[in-house]
């Protein structure tokens, strides 16, 4: 009984950390979205940083819970309607720009001039 | 002024020796060759840089930083701090890492050679 309910424990403590992690990566890529300048990004980041190390020490599972649902929660309602996109990431503004020809295709370099010249 | 010291001990090498200054004169030029006909940049080139973005995030401590240190046991990062390398890493060689990678990389040889790859698949197709 004791062994199942420790791996149960483990096993929701490790979605939470999980889900902290992906939820702080996000709305650090998103506060990168919503400031304008690096300077300013700078300071955003660190209030970020210490939204989440405020409850860092938090023990009870439900309140982790209810912590990460409400944070998930004020992500999605702030989340950028335009955010950064890598320019050769899918949606980049240089994504497929310049595509590689398709196999079989060669430049062939003879300089106007055919094999029988 | 690392530079200047360096140039200065090579011409004083010359003057000592010339077989040496031909070997590292041979040297230089094959390196410069290389940058030259290099289009994508290589493992080589990015772990450098790497270690080097490591080695300014204010939360580590920079003297242990090396090739192999792995950043949660030997740097002593939290799953956040981690976060915040990535992203670091992701705005420098404007790359983006998918989610279930960024959790495996976890020392410098590692994020180099993640980029080095992406980088040749960039260029491939």
């Amino acid at each position: 009984m004791s062994i199942t309910s420790t791996a149960a424990y483990l096993a929701r403590r490790a979605a939470q950390k999980e889900r902290v992690r992906i939820l702080y990566r996000r709305a650090l890529k998103d506060t990168l979205n919503w400031a304008v300048h690096r300077h300013l990004f700078y300071d955003d980041a660190s209030n970020l940083r210490e939204r989440f190390e405020a409850n860092k020490h938090v023990e009870d599972l439900d309140t982790i819970d209810r912590l990460i649902a409400d944070a998930e929660a004020s992500y999605n309602k702030w989340r950028h309607p335009d955010p950064y996109i890598v320019p050769w990431a899918p949606g980049g503004s240089k994504f497929t720009r310049n595509p590689t020809p398709p196999e079989g295709i060669e430049i062939i370099y003879n300089y106007g001039r055919e094999e029988n010249d | 002024m690392h530079s200047i010291r360096k140039s200065i001990l090579r011409h004083m090498n010359l003057r000592r020796s010339t077989e040496r200054w031909f070997a590292s004169d041979v040297n230089v030029l094959m390196q410069s060759r290389c940058l030259c006909s290099l289009t994508s940049a290589s493992f080589d080139h990015i772990l450098p840089q790497v270690i080097g973005m490591v080695k300014n995030y204010n939360r580590i401590d920079a003297s242990k930083v090396t090739k192999t240190a792995d950043f949660q046991k030997d740097l002593n990062l939290d799953s956040l701090d981690r976060a915040e390398l990535i992203m670091h890493f992701e705005a420098e060689f404007s790359i983006e890492i998918p989610e279930e990678k960024a959790e495996k990389l976890t020392c410098c040889a590692d994020v180099a050679n993640y980029i080095a790859t992406e980088s040749d698949k960039r260029l491939i197709g």
